[in-house]
């Protein structure tokens, strides 16, 4: 199984990506952007995303997994990152991908990487035939809150004195930038994340979604957040299929394992509605 | 509580427990008893419970006696969710 390791020109900077290219079929099965998680997420999930990127490459979809800017292999900081231009850097990649594939073009994101891909969707709309998500973020400032609690508990766990997100979102607004995790987070990029939510977002309707949300086994239905916003779009004439899996968080923290943590069904349903019917 | 088992499913999720999940009542205990429940994990665990019941936790509520057992941490979602 061949893939390429490449960059590609961002409106920041240059951007790492790679491409695993379709292998041949008899009808071309168009290709996916894969828009990573937020921060440590990113580096939880890689090896879901690969083996993803290698079994939708095999149906014929080709597949792109890229780095945003100042994060993984592309060029700039984490403290430069901005939400703006990360929209840019996805549609610099489906605008090479575009050149690469045939058939439909998709953006496929993962928590916060499908709250970018649905905002990229709306700002390059003739771009994105299809989208799919997997535990997409619905609100950025909820996903925010989380993230500066992993400096909280460091500091519990340290007794040092007490932070809370609160007290964190003020110190970032003033000085304009937070470490976290050895993340530099920059406040520009923390009051856009803030910003967005998925409700405001809805596909246009000649535009197919299929949402994969991972569920506890007991509980097998949809969370009140999903099903929330699935009522908004469908609201505005939303072709969305929303599909649940039984499966573990696998973008979580996993501080407790070597290995990574992995959710075959989910890849083999992503598959299944990429390349079943139109 | 009809939460219970549905706060064990996200322990059991969370912190990869398996079918130790399935021993746990209302008095098991897990701040302090459960090794794989340390300050990063608690994290992930508001985080879960966050996302599964759309609710929001506030810092001055994530307390030792809110993981102290199994129980009390079901209590608090009951809670939040009627409110």
């Amino acid at each position: 199984m061949t893939f390429q390791p490449l960059f590609l020109e961002g409106p920041t900077g240059r951007l790492f990506a790679i491409y695993f290219p379709p292998v041949p079929h008899q009808q071309n099965r168009g290709g996916l952007v894969y828009v990573p998680p937020f921060a440590e997420e990113m580096n939880q999930s890689r090896r879901m995303a690969t083996l993803q990127a290698r079994q939708l490459s095999k149906q014929g979809v080709g597949v792109l997994l890229l780095d945003l800017y100042g994060t993984g292999d592309s060029e700039g900081s984490f403290q430069d990152a901005r939400w703006e231009n990360w929209i840019g850097d996805i549609i610099a990649a489906m605008d090479w991908l575009v050149g690469q594939c045939g058939g439909p073009i998709g953006l496929w994101g993962l928590r916060l990487g499908g709250l970018l891909a649905m905002e990229a969707a709306q700002r390059a709309p003739e771009r994105v035939e299809r989208i799919v998500l997997w535990q997409p973020v619905a609100r950025g400032r909820r996903m925010l809150d989380q993230f500066l609690r992993v400096r909280v508990a460091a500091a519990m766990g340290k007794g040092g004195p007490s932070e809370s997100t609160n007290n964190l979102r003020k110190a970032l607004s003033a000085d304009g930038t937070l470490e976290v995790a050895g993340y530099t987070l920059p406040s520009p990029l923390a009051e856009a994340i803030d910003a967005a939510d998925l409700a405001n977002l809805a596909p246009r309707t000649n535009c197919r979604v299929d949402w994969f949300e991972l569920v506890p086994q007991t509980d097998s239905s949809l969370p009140p957040a999903a099903t929330k916003i699935a009522a908004a779009w469908q609201a505005e004439g939303a072709n969305l299929r929303q599909h649940t899996i039984v499966g573990p968080p696998f973008w979580a923290l996993q501080v407790w394992t070597e290995e990574a943590v992995l959710v075959p069904e989910l890849w083999e349903a992503t598959v299944k509605t990429w390349v079943g019917a139109r | 509580m009809a939460t219970l088992d549905e706060v064990k499913t996200v322990l059991r999720d969370t912190l990869q427990l398996g079918d130790r999940a399935s021993n746990f009542d209302a008095s098991t205990p897990l701040f302090g008893s459960l090794p794989e429940l340390d300050s990063m994990a608690v994290v992930t665990l508001i985080a879960a419970l966050e996302e599964r019941f759309d609710l929001t936790v506030e810092d001055d509520e994530i307390t030792g006696e809110l993981f102290e057992t199994v129980g009390s941490l079901t209590e608090f979602v009951d809670l939040k969710l009627a409110a």
